[in-house]
């Protein structure tokens, strides 16, 4: 079946199994900056967005996105660059398989949220795991780029 | 997943015959779960663009559709008062917000999934469920109906009580599935307690609830011998999670916990 959506701000028109899962669909397309790790709604590494929001596109179907607008990294990587260099300045950055979908979700909430308090930032990225860095230092730096933006 | 057909029907009733047609034909709601619950389906079926995305006021009760997302369900406006809250503070529990943007009330709903955290409160309050073509029943009945399910969940309809309300998911990591979950709600002066994820899908705790609303005072003797039935009516079972016993013993002290707090 085809599948046409508005991918980065370019319309698109891919063919697809019906049971296809958006990461696979993307992947397919080089859009390798969306990581599969979990593979099954947990960890966020897979996350995009769909019509700004976050979305787990492990497990997405492919066609639900149908004349809707998917937003990955390579959109904003202006956005993402600024997001990495706070994240440098504390340190909050290993392996980095995680960041591409927690700089997504980062901006969703940027754009979501308005003064979040503590609770609020940590309520928003909850979902996205991240398995070598620790929490505190990801946690500070996020805060740091929202304040940068007030 | 393996599917041999993806299918967006333009109404209930061509979603209903799609559905008759066969058993390998497979209903939509986010599709979050369903790797983990189906490895394949002749038809995929979306219910999306059937109108159910909405959340309407009813006046006494508040009509929330099938496809509302999760992440919606929790923002609304017209859900965050009910029963002091219980509803939005169970719902922002489960996985993270991408998850949640993803999965629908219906999916949560209609799956009675053993696990979730919204059917426990949902069950406390004065919840009903419609099914399209001709089916309104109350979550209670829905939970215990046996079979495959031949229509489709349209409609959640919560009644909009006000009174103290208790949840509480007891959980390894922020993302884990719940150990066990306890809702009690005092609605409209009568006691409701459901008990979730022992692991199976969540049940009231009939005679507990019986013992409480026919009592003039809830003494905290009275609470603790409650909380005692609470955890001995219902069945609870080991899972690589948790042990059948620690079930039994966190259902306890939830239940004590909840009811010394909805009473005050």
């Amino acid at each position: 079946m085809k599948v046409n959506f508005n991918l980065n701000g370019r319309n698109v028109s891919y063919d697809i199994p019906p049971g296809e899962y958006l990461a696979d669909t993307l992947r397919n397309h080089s859009f390798l900056s969306v990581k599969k790790a979990c593979d099954e709604a947990v960890c966020g590494a897979c996350t995009v967005l769909l019509d700004g929001r976050p979305i787990l596109s492990c497990s997405f179907l492919s066609a639900r996105v149908e004349g809707r607008n998917v937003t990955t990294v390579e959109a904003v990587q202006d956005d993402v660059d600024e997001i990495s260099n706070f994240f440098s300045d504390e340190g909050a950055d290993q392996c980095g398989f995680c960041n591409t979908g927690l700089a997504l979700t980062i901006l969703a909430l940027r754009k979501e949220l308005k003064n979040p308090t503590d609770e609020d930032i940590k309520h928003f990225v909850v979902g996205n795991l991240c398995r070598c860095s620790g929490y505190q230092a990801q946690f500070k730096a996020i805060k740091n780029y929202l304040e940068a933006h007030k | 997943m393996e599917a041999n057909r993806y299918l967006r029907p333009a109404t209930l009733e061509e979603a209903h015959q799609i559905l008759l047609q066969d058993a390998k034909n497979v209903l939509l709601g986010g599709g979050l779960w369903l790797k983990k619950s189906t490895s394949s389906a002749n038809a995929l079926v979306d219910l999306s663009t059937l109108g159910l995305g909405a959340i309407k006021d009813l006046g006494n009760a508040v009509e929330v559709g099938a496809m509302v997302s999760l992440r919606d369900f929790e923002l609304s406006p017209l859900l965050k008062d009910i029963q002091g809250g219980i509803l939005i503070e169970a719902v922002g529990q489960i996985m993270g917000v991408a998850f949640r943007n993803g999965a629908t009330i219906g999916g949560s709903v209609a799956g009675r999934f053993p696990f979730s955290d919204i059917i426990t409160p949902l069950l406390a309050l004065d919840t009903t469920v419609v099914f399209y073509p001709h089916k309104e029943m109350s979550l209670k009945d829905f939970l215990s109906f046996k079979g495959r399910l031949s229509d489709i969940l349209t409609h959640v309809v919560i009644k909009k009580s006000k009174g103290p309300s208790f949840f509480k998911k007891v959980k390894t990591t922020a993302l884990d599935f719940a150990v066990i979950n306890v809702a009690i709600a005092n609605v409209n002066g009568e006691y409701r307690i459901a008990i979730g994820s022992r692991p199976s899908v969540a049940s009231l705790a009939v005679k507990s609830m019986e013992v409480v609303n026919g009592a003039k005072k809830l003494s905290p003797e009275l609470i603790v011998m409650v909380a005692d039935l609470a955890s001995e009516e219902l069945l609870y079972a080991s899972t690589g999670a948790a042990s059948a016993e620690y079930r039994k013993a966190l259902a306890r002290a939830y239940v004590k916990r909840g009811l010394e707090e909805v009473s005050k």
